[in-house]
């Protein structure tokens, strides 16, 4: 359990608040570069930490992430004219260059110079690895760009996707890092989601759903170890990465892509749940583009046009009684995505965290926060930098690997656990 | 129409869940087995805790002791607990933990191995205590911050 006042400080991210001003400190994913796909583009609608915004690539391929109203009356620029290096209003024809500053009035005298004396908020916005970036923080802070692995593979070897999930970020990040919940819910697609299937690694976790965990800080945030029984005596672990504040990075299965996540507070409701596959050595074969892009593995069909799952409240995630009940889907929701997000949802927007009872496998969860309690409060205090910004936090690996009894996780996985170009996944 | 999980995954709906207590009172038993152990352990000991019972085999030839150092008998201690929660430092001398755990694993008692002091510890210590502890922890944790065990217990509802 959580104390009120901790769970509020943790699950808000609003402008101001200690834990939206810790989240503005990083590079965080903003929209898909699909989203601005060409120069002149239609400008497209992003909120962020509660903050209405508007993205733009101009005639120049410049990008920019601005206020999303106008300053004059007020009107969405989203309806805006984007021409001539700049997002010209619809209403009365201001005009704004990516960096928010306003470059034409057209109502007022051009030698007044009036137009230098506007300027909406803005934060850069940069393409790496098929998606864009943003730093919201103050400009003297900005840290250096980010260099997780999944954007730094040549782009015929990564997929990334996003959803919508109507949740507050912290209970979507904390089924990322709850190892325990695999068995159980995601149980009938180990050994049928073409993303998942055939790897050796799915039979220990079939066969024994009891895992044994352990817990160790990492610089960046987290190790957990999930540990069960292998051949000989040895055991099988699956190490899965989480940086700070919500990167996280799912064990591999075989020679499969390996996956994870961001979780990106919309507002205190909402977050955007971003989803990466992707393989250190090798491209991602025309089969697995097409499962991932239907929604496969931690992947999910959209409604069209949007980014909304094709599954969500509004159809009762389209639970299939008949197929919980004949043991095909665990909780009667297809896809493993959904499944979480499924059950993420009815934990209600904000879940109140003083009601829950957490139990001795949680630990991943209890050191989550415990880790962003204190990182959030020596950031508030000190102005201390959080783990996670450090580019070499971000060059981290999952792991599944088989080990000798005596040797632990951290030991024997050393060099699996760190991102090196062209080196194979350990995966089992 | 809207569909009963759009209705009731409100905020508002929210308000509506029951506001009586879920759970009954868990017993923990917060066990040093080394001076390490000891020492988070009687630090922790002197907050106030309304589920957890302090005690130690640190110093006393792996016998259980109050902090008071009156006594305990493993068997009774673990009969009595939900949860037992280990707790020691590096170096391998952890030594007691078999016998505990060995009575936990008879009582299907839960556990959990918490290595204090991790954080400037060497690999090789580190491994000698996990390699002690493991066997009988459902759950390994190794933290950096020695204060993590605070937030631990209360998450579990110590």
């Amino acid at each position: 359990m959580l104390r009120k006042e901790q769970n509020d400080l943790l699950t808000q991210t609003g402008p101001g608040t200690p834990m939206g001003r810790m989240f503005r400190s990083y590079w965080i994913p903003a929209l898909l570069a699909e989203e601005l796909p060409e120069n002149d583009c239609p400008p497209v609608r992003v909120k962020l930490f509660s903050e209405r915004l508007l993205a733009f690539r101009d005639t120049r391929g410049r990008c920019g992430l601005i206020d999303e109203f106008c300053a004059h009356r007020g009107v969405s620029l989203w309806f805006g004219r984007n021409e001539e290096c700049g997002l010209r209003c619809c209403y009365h024809g201001w005009k704004y260059d990516v960096t928010g500053q306003c470059i034409d009035v057209p109502s007022e005298p051009q030698a007044s110079g009036f137009a230098k004396k506007i300027k909406l908020r803005s934060y850069p916005l940069i393409e790496c690895g098929g998606v864009m970036w943003t730093y919201m923080g103050p400009a003297e802070s900005q840290p250096p760009l980010p260099e997780w692995e999944f954007i730094t593979v040549p782009r015929a070897q990564t997929f990334t996707s996003k959803r919508v999930q109507e949740s507050n970020w912290l209970q979507a990040m904390e089924g990322g890092i709850d190892s325990s919940h695999v068995s159980w819910l995601h149980r009938g697609d180990l050994n049928s989601d073409p993303l998942f299937k055939g790897a050796r690694g799915n039979q220990y976790n079939l066969s024994d759903a009891r895992p044994v965990f352990e817990v160790v800080e990492s610089a960046g945030g987290l190790h957990i170890g999930a540990r069960r029984n292998a051949e000989g005596g040895n055991y099988y672990w699956r190490i899965t990465q989480w940086v700070m504040p919500s990167f996280t990075m799912i064990a591999p299965r075989g020679n499969h892509a390996v996956h994870g996540h961001f979780w990106i507070p919309i507002d205190d409701e909402t977050c955007w749940a971003w989803s990466y596959d992707y393989h250190p050595v090798r491209e991602l074969t025309s089969a697995e583009l097409a499962a991932m892009r239907d929604g496969k593995g931690v992947h999910v069909k959209y409604v069209p046009g949007t980014y909304r799952p094709l599954a969500n409240k509004d159809n009762d995630y389209l639970i299939d009684r008949a197929a919980q009940k004949a043991g095909r889907t665990f909780s009667g929701v297809e896809g493993i995505a959904m499944q979480d997000a499924s059950l993420q949802e009815s934990m209600g927007p904000v879940v109140d965290r003083t009601k829950e009872n957490l139990v001795s496998t949680d630990n991943g969860i209890i050191m989550a926060r415990h880790r962003l309690l204190r990182a959030v409060k020596a950031f508030v205090d000190k102005g201390t930098v959080p783990p996670g910004i450090d580019p070499e936090h971000q060059k981290v690996r999952s792991a599944a690997i088989v080990l000798a009894a005596e040797v632990p996780f951290t030991e024997g996985a050393r060099e699996a656990l760190i991102a090196r170009p062209a080196v194979a996944p350990a995966s089992v | 129409m809207m569909s009963e999980s759009a209705r009731m995954n409100s905020a508002a709906e929210a308000r509506f869940r029951v506001q009586a207590p879920n759970s009954l009172p868990r017993s923990i038993r917060v066990i040093a087995l080394d001076e390490t152990g000891e020492e988070a352990v009687t630090r922790l000991a002197g907050a106030a805790w309304t589920q957890a019972t302090f005690l130690t085999a640190a110093s006393t030839g792996g016998a259980l002791h109050d902090l008071a150092g009156h006594v305990r008998t493993v068997e009774d201690e673990v009969k009595a607990s939900d949860l037992v929660v280990f707790v020691a430092g590096p170096g391998g001398r952890a030594h007691a933990v078999s016998r505990i755990g060995e009575a936990c694993s008879l009582e299907r008692v839960t556990t959990t191995g918490l290595i204090v002091g991790a954080g400037s510890a060497s690999e090789i210590d580190l491994s000698k205590t996990l390699a002690q502890i493991r066997p009988w922890s459902l759950t390994v944790v190794l933290s950096k911050n020695d204060d993590y065990i605070d937030d631990m217990l209360t998450a579990l509802r110590a």
